[in-house]
């Protein structure tokens, strides 16, 4: 068990503090910590290439599906939660089948659309499939949290004169919180670290995502380890300390998503 | 007031709030797979000239040694995962159960975090430690004196399977791991402790006891794993592209190349049906397999 916990985190140690050795001393020993530590291989990678960008691209893409998924799951997750409404089965079979679909086959058809109908290459292309994809799961988690939240709020703030919208948003939204946390987290790291899509659906590369950048780099740092560590050390860091400042949320989140997903 | 809210606000009301995430859903995943439908009935080298060519394209997949072998290769991985994945995540879960070990909770944390990890992220960190000259693993190996065993391990078609399978074991462990750990909790300890009492060691309770009472989630960590591996796409894209040759290709792999490298959009798009349906019945199938032998597993 502890032969593997090291196995886990080792490699990002190695890439770590290998970022931070020059390439010579990379290569005369391999797993050995920096002889001095330097910064050139970070100063280089983020002067000379695009990284900032690609970055900047993920961060805009994941934070647009986030509020996306958290808004519509919430919306959606609410009306077959609450409402007996004409065509509510329907809508939910839809939504539970693109938790079955798997993403990889609409790869190319998704690619036909979206080039057709002129979707492709903008700011906004790769944040529609993220929301579209992670839509089933949230509407499944707030459905079923929705459930449990008593109906008599919605009937006294009718009664004290509020209206539907004012209700759902200031009042019952507030309420469900928790679950919207557990959602947004799911989602988080399916967005941010999103690749097939990207890579299909982008060709510009100021549009790129860190992943799809990362492919980019492989070629050009072939040889150059160091550097291209460097480059997947800057791509891991936000997720890294996402995770690590809240890892007991996210396990509890993930396990009730894995298991109802 | 108690009527109203049973039936909902007005429709029009409830259409303004639900059609937006209708349309996109519907955009984006369902018309797809009827866009797919149709222009897998072409020839469609990506440009403007499209043939129609009827059902042709299916049975070109039906004859297609390379899709196949790609099926072959999700298959190798799915059942490679299986064993690796839900096996190791089993026995770490029992080891974590037991009161022996120290720092459970970092550990837990720990071998959660591959998890959480880009696809891409962890295809590079594997093929830098798969590398020539500059991995780890071959510098292990010299470490121990075993020369003989080095070599370029992503390069070489008779171990590439086992070699593209490791780092996909290695990184979803810690998921199944969380998931079987929160039934084995929810085990009430009273049953553990009268099997204790009654003279079972570890592995006894292990089989005898914990395994039955948690298979339900242990089907669903197989479904899990199933549908998971069905689609691997990013590993195998970061790692090999496929390679050597077709080696290590799996369905998405090739459908990729297909339309992507070859330009061909229509047999594309055919592959693309064809991956929907395979997966679908394999999940279907496995499902249905699953819950007969779990039936059958509780009457006895």
């Amino acid at each position: 068990m502890i032969a593997f916990s090291i196995t886990c985190i080792y490699p990002v140690f190695w890439m770590f503090y290998s970022s931070l050795k020059t390439t010579r001393d990379f290569e005369s020993n391999i797993i050995g910590l920096p002889k001095a530590i330097q910064f050139t291989n970070y100063t280089y990678i983020l002067t000379s290439s695009k990284i900032g960008y690609y970055f900047l691209n993920t961060v805009r893409n994941t934070a647009i599906a986030l509020i996306f998924i958290i808004l519509f799951g919430f919306i959606n997750g609410y009306f077959i939660s609450r409402f007996r409404f004409r065509g509510r089965k329907l809508l939910y079979t839809l939504y539970m089948l693109g938790m079955l679909v798997p993403i990889h086959a609409l790869l190319i058809p998704i690619y036909i659309l979206f080039s057709k109908t002129g979707l492709t290459d903008s700011w906004y292309t790769v944040a529609l499939p993220n929301i579209a994809f992670n839509l089933p799961t949230s509407i499944f988690l707030i459905e079923s949290y929705i459930g449990t939240v008593p109906r008599e709020i919605e009937e006294a703030a009718t009664i004290d004169g509020a209206s539907f919208s004012r209700t759902l948003f200031t009042i019952i939204f507030p309420l469900v919180t928790p679950i919207l946390v557990t959602a947004g987290i799911i989602a988080f790291f399916s967005c941010w670290n999103e690749f097939s899509f990207s890579l299909v659906l982008l060709k510009n590369q100021n549009l790129f995502t860190l992943p799809l950048g990362l492919t980019m780099f492989k070629g050009i740092y072939q040889a150059d380890y160091p550097r291209m560590m460097t480059t997947m050390v800057i791509a891991m860091v936000p997720a890294l300390i996402i995770y690590f400042s809240c890892s007991r949320q996210i396990i509890r989140g993930m396990m009730s998503g894995a298991i109802k997903g | 007031m108690a009527v109203k809210y049973r039936t909902g606000p007005s429709k029009i009301v409830m259409a303004a709030y639900l059609l937006p995430s209708l349309i996109l859903f519907l955009f984006v995943v369902i018309a797809p797979i009827f866009a797919a439908g149709y222009f897998s009935t072409f020839r469609w080298p990506g440009g403007k000239k499209m043939s129609p060519v009827g059902i042709q394209n299916y049975i070109d997949m039906l004859h297609d040694s390379i899709f196949w072998h790609s099926f072959g290769n999700n298959l190798y991985i799915t059942v490679f995962c299986l064993i690796g994945q839900i096996g190791f995540a089993f026995l770490f879960a029992c080891l974590l159960n037991t009161k022996g070990l120290k720092a459970k909770g970092f550990h837990r944390v720990v071998s959660y975090f591959p998890v959480t990890l880009s696809a891409v992220v962890v295809g590079f960190t594997w093929t830098m430690i798969y590398d020539y000259s500059y991995g780890i693993l071959n510098f292990l190996l010299k470490l121990i004196h075993r020369e003989d065993l080095v070599r370029g391990w992503l390069s070489e078609t008779s171990t590439i399977m086992a070699v593209v399978s490791i780092p996909l074991i290695w990184q979803y462990i810690g998921l199944y791991l969380v998931i079987i750990l929160a039934a084995m909790t929810s085990i009430s300890s009273e049953v553990l402790e009268m099997a204790e009492i009654d003279g079972a060691n570890g592995f006894q309770k292990a089989v005898h006891i914990i395994l039955p009472l948690i298979r339900g989630t242990l089907i669903i960590s197989v479904m899990l794993c199933i549908s998971g591996n069905m689609r691997v796409f990013d590993h195998i894209y970061a790692m090999t592209r496929g390679g050597p040759g077709y080696a290590s290709s799996v369905m998405a792999q090739y459908a990729y190349n297909v339309s992507f490298m070859q330009m061909n959009m229509g047999y594309g798009s055919t592959l693309s049906i064809g991956i929907l349906v395979i997966s679908t019945a394999l999940v279907a199938a496995s499902r249905a397999l699953l819950t007969w032998l779990s039936r059958k597993g509780a009457v006895e």
